[in-house]
C-alpha cells in the first residue's frame, strides 16, 4: 500500500503501545469526572432548558414570535442552520480528506472532529424544521405514497436536496465516526473492570476481536466510507448554498456561491477544531498526542483558507460592479459596506479575512491563548457572514416600499442558546464516555512517526 | 470435542510480521492473526484480499439506477406535475441521484461489512488473549488431532525462534472467531 511520507513527530513522549491505550482512556476510566465536567454539563442543561421554552413557546404560538417578516422570511433560524452545517463540515473534511490523502496527523483529531460534526449536524437540523412551523407535520418533505394523489415533493427544490442532502451527511459521518470507534469500544471492553462497563460495551464494540481478515475489511471500509463521503462535504455546503444562489434575489443570485460556501463551512468548521481541540489538550493533558505541530497545521490551513474567503468577498464585489446589475451594485455597496449592516459585513471581513492573517507570523502559530482567541474569532466571523447573507439581501430588496428591517427576538436568542447547549453536552457526554482519540489508529502510526525509534521501542 | 490452539504471543509488530513469513515457509497453517491494531504487511503474508470495493461499486450502481427509477416514475408516471417550467424529467435530478447513491453506498457497504465479518451488537466474545486489543500480538495455530508430538514441539520452536514472549496451548473459547487465513 501507498505510504506517504510523514512530517516530523506525530506522537511524543517515546510511548510504547500500552501506554497509549492507558494514557488515551486515563480521563475515561477514573472513577468520576472533574469538577469542570459538572459546572459544563450544568450550564448545558441551563442552556438546553433556554431552547426547550422556546422551542415549547414557538410551536404553540407559531413562528410569528421569530423577529421575520414579510420581507425577512429568513433570519436567525437559516443563519444558525447554516451556520451549524458549516461547523459540521470540518469533522468530514477532517477525517476523510486526510485520510483519502493518507496524512497521518488526522489520527489524534479525528475522532473529536467527527463528534462535533454529528453534535453540529443534529443541532442544525433542528432550525428547518422547527420553520417550518407544524413541526409534527415535517414528515411531509419525505417522499411516501401518501393519500394527497400521490402528490410527491418536488425533486427540482434545492430545500428538498438540502433535506435529503443533510439526512445523508447524518447518517454517512455518524456511521464513519461509530465504525472507527469498534475497536476502541473492544478495548475497553477488555479493560472494563466493573460488571456494567463491560456489559455496555461488550454491546457497543459489537463483538470485535481483532483478526488480520478483521482488519483487512476495517480497513477497506473505512477508507470506502471515507471516499464515499468526501464527495458529500461539497455537495452538502453546495446544496446549502443553492438555497439561496438558485433564488433571483440581489446578492444570492451568484454562481460564486457553492465554492464560497464550502470553503466557508471547512473553514469555521476547521476553527471549532482547533478550538475544541485545544480544550482538550489542554484539559486532559494531551500535550503528547495533541503535539504544536498538530495546531500547527491547522493554522497553516486556516491562513489559507483565510486568504480564499478574504478572494470570495472581493469577488463578489467585484462581480457586484463588473456585472452591471444595479441591484446587485445596491446590496454590495449600499447595504452591506455602507448602510444599515455595516457593522456585520465589517466584522466579516475583519474576522475572516484579516485576523487569521495573523497566523503567518510563528510567534502567535505558537501561543496558544492566542489560536483559542482567534479560533473563536473565526466562528464569530462566519456567523456574521451568513447574517450578512441572509439579512442583507432579504431586507431590502427591488421594491423601496417593501423594505423592512430586522431584528431578532428573545425567542430567536433563545433557540440559538439552546442548540448551543445541544452541542455543549454532546460533547460533554463525548468527553465522559468515549475516547477521545482513535487508539487503535494511534498505535499503527506509533512507529512509522517517531522519530526517536530505538530498538525497545514498542516494547516495555 | 474440546479443540485446542497452539498461542504466540508477540510485542512488536515487525517482529510478528516476519513469524508470520517464517511460519508460511515452513507450511504451517495459520488459523488466526490477532493484532491490536492493523498492520498492512501481514495481509501481504496472509495473501488476505476484500472484494469489498467491488461490492461497494455494485451497490452505488444500482442504488443510481434504482432512485433515478424512483424519480423518472414520481415525476414523468405517477403525477406528472410541472415545476417552474422544467421538463418533468428534470435535469436537476442528478443532484439528489448523486446524493442518493452515496447515501445506498455508504449504508450497504457498512451493513455488509458486519454481516460478513459476523458481528453486531450483542454479540458475546471470549478472546483468545484480552491483551490482543491493547499491546500484544497473538498468532494462533490450531493443533489438530493428527498433531504429533513432535509436529507440536516443532511449531513451538518456530515461534520460540521467532521471537514470540510467551507460548501456550489454550483450549478454544466458546464464541471464538473463526475466519480462513488462506
Amino acid at each position: 500500500m501507498y505510504k506517504a511520507e510523514v512530517r516530523g513527530e506525530l506522537i511524543n513522549g517515546n510511548k510504547n503501545y500500552g501506554q497509549i491505550t492507558r494514557e488515551v482512556l486515563r480521563p475515561f476510566e477514573a472513577d468520576r469526572p472533574p469538577k469542570w465536567w459538572y459546572i459544563g454539563l450544568f450550564i448545558g442543561l441551563a442552556m438546553v432548558i433556554i431552547g426547550t421554552w422556546s422551542v415549547i413557546t414557538l410551536v404553540s404560538t407559531g413562528i410569528g414570535i421569530w423577529g421575520l417578516n414579510n420581507n425577512v422570511g429568513w433570519g436567525w433560524d437559516i443563519i444558525n442552520f447554516v451556520w451549524w452545517i458549516g461547523i459540521g463540515h470540518a469533522g468530514t473534511a477532517f477525517s476523510i480528506f486526510l485520510l483519502i490523502l493518507r496524512q497521518r496527523w488526522r489520527t489524534s483529531i479525528n475522532r473529536a472532529a467527527e463528534a462535533m460534526t454529528v453534535f453540529a449536524v443534529l443541532c442544525a437540523g433542528l432550525f428547518p424544521m422547527l420553520h417550518m412551523g407544524r413541526v409534527w407535520d415535517a414528515f411531509f418533505i419525505l417522499p411516501y405514497p401518501n393519500t394527497r394523489g400521490p402528490l410527491w415533493v418536488n425533486f427540482n427544490s434545492p430545500l428538498f436536496w438540502d433535506v435529503v442532502a443533510i439526512s445523508t451527511y447524518l447518517m454517512a459521518s455518524g456511521v464513519f465516526w461509530y465504525m472507527g470507534m469498534i475497536p476502541d469500544f473492544a478495548s475497553i471492553r477488555e479493560r472494563a473492570t466493573s460488571k456494567l462497563r463491560k456489559n455496555i460495551y461488550s454491546i457497543l464494540s459489537f463483538g470485535w476481536v481483532g483478526t488480520a481478515r478483521g482488519w483487512l475489511r476495517f480497513e477497506t471500509a473505512a477508507i470506502l466510507l471515507g471516499g464515499l463521503t468526501a464527495p458529500l462535504v461539497v455537495s452538502v455546503h453546495s446544496i446549502v448554498s443553492m438555497d439561496f444562489a438558485t433564488s433571483v434575489m440581489p446578492g444570492w443570485h451568484t454562481t460564486i456561491f457553492p465554492p464560497y460556501f464550502v470553503i466557508g463551512a471547512i473553514f469555521s468548521g476547521f476553527g471549532m477544531v482547533m478550538t475544541l481541540m485545544i480544550i482538550v489538550r489542554k484539559v486532559f493533558k494531551y500535550e503528547d498526542f495533541i503535539t504544536q505541530g498538530h495546531l500547527d497545521a491547522i493554522a497553516r490551513i486556516l491562513t489559507f483558507i483565510s486568504l480564499i474567503m478574504g478572494t470570495a468577498y472581493m469577488t463578489e464585489l467585484f462581480i457586484a460592479w463588473y456585472g452591471g446589475t444595479e441591484y446587485e451594485m445596491f446590496t454590495f455597496m449600499k447595504n452591506r459596506i455602507t448602510g444599515d449592516y455595516t457593522f456585520a459585513f465589517w466584522t466579516m471581513i475583519t474576522c475572516n479575512a484579516i485576523i487569521p492573517q495573523l497566523f503567518w507570523f510563528k510567534k502567535i502559530r505558537k501561543n496558544l491563548t492566542m489560536v483559542f482567541i482567534m479560533s473563536i474569532i473565526i466562528n464569530i466571523g462566519m456567523w456574521f457572514e451568513r447574517y450578512v447573507i441572509v439579512v442583507t439581501s432579504l431586507s431590502k430588496d427591488f421594491l423601496p416600499s417593501s423594505w423592512a428591517a430586522y431584528h431578532p427576538t428573545i425567542y430567536d436568542k433563545a433557540l440559538f442558546i439552546g442548540t448551543l447547549g445541544i452541542f455543549l453536552l454532546g460533547i460533554l457526554f463525548f468527553f465522559r464516555f468515549i475516547p477521545m482519540m482513535a487508539i487503535s489508529e494511534l498505535k499503527g502510526i506509533l512507529k512509522e512517526t517517531s522519530i526517536k525509534k530505538d530498538k525497545n521501542h514498542g516494547k516495555n | 470435542m474440546e479443540r485446542i490452539n497452539i498461542v504466540g504471543i508477540y510485542d512488536d509488530p515487525d517482529v510478528l510480521v516476519a513469524a508470520a513469513k517464517t511460519l508460511k515457509e515452513k507450511d504451517v497453517r495459520i488459523k488466526n492473526i490477532f493484532s491490536p491494531f492493523p498492520i498492512h504487511e501481514l495481509w501481504d503474508v496472509l495473501g488476505l484480499k476484500t472484494r469489498l470495493p467491488l461490492l461497494t461499486f455494485i451497490y452505488g450502481t444500482v442504488g443510481l439506477i434504482v432512485i433515478y427509477a424512483f424519480l423518472y416514475w414520481t415525476s414523468v408516471v405517477n403525477y406528472p406535475l410541472k415545476f417552474g417550467g422544467k421538463p418533468l424529467n428534470s435535469l436537476s435530478f442528478i443532484i439528489i441521484m448523486f446524493v442518493g447513491t452515496i447515501f445506498v453506498a455508504v449504508l450497504f457497504t457498512f451493513s455488509t461489512f458486519f454481516i460478513r465479518q459476523k458481528i453486531g451488537p450483542g454479540k458475546n466474545v471470549v478472546m483468545i488473549d484480552p491483551r490482543t486489543t491493547d499491546d500484544k500480538f497473538a498468532i494462533v495455530i490450531e493443533k489438530s488431532a493428527e498433531f504429533t508430538d513432535e509436529e507440536v514441539r516443532r511449531i513451538k520452536t518456530i515461534l520460540k525462534e521467532t521471537g514470540a514472549v510467551e507460548i501456550s496451548e489454550k483450549i478454544q473459547p466458546d464464541h471464538y472467531i473463526e475466519e480462513e487465513n488462506d
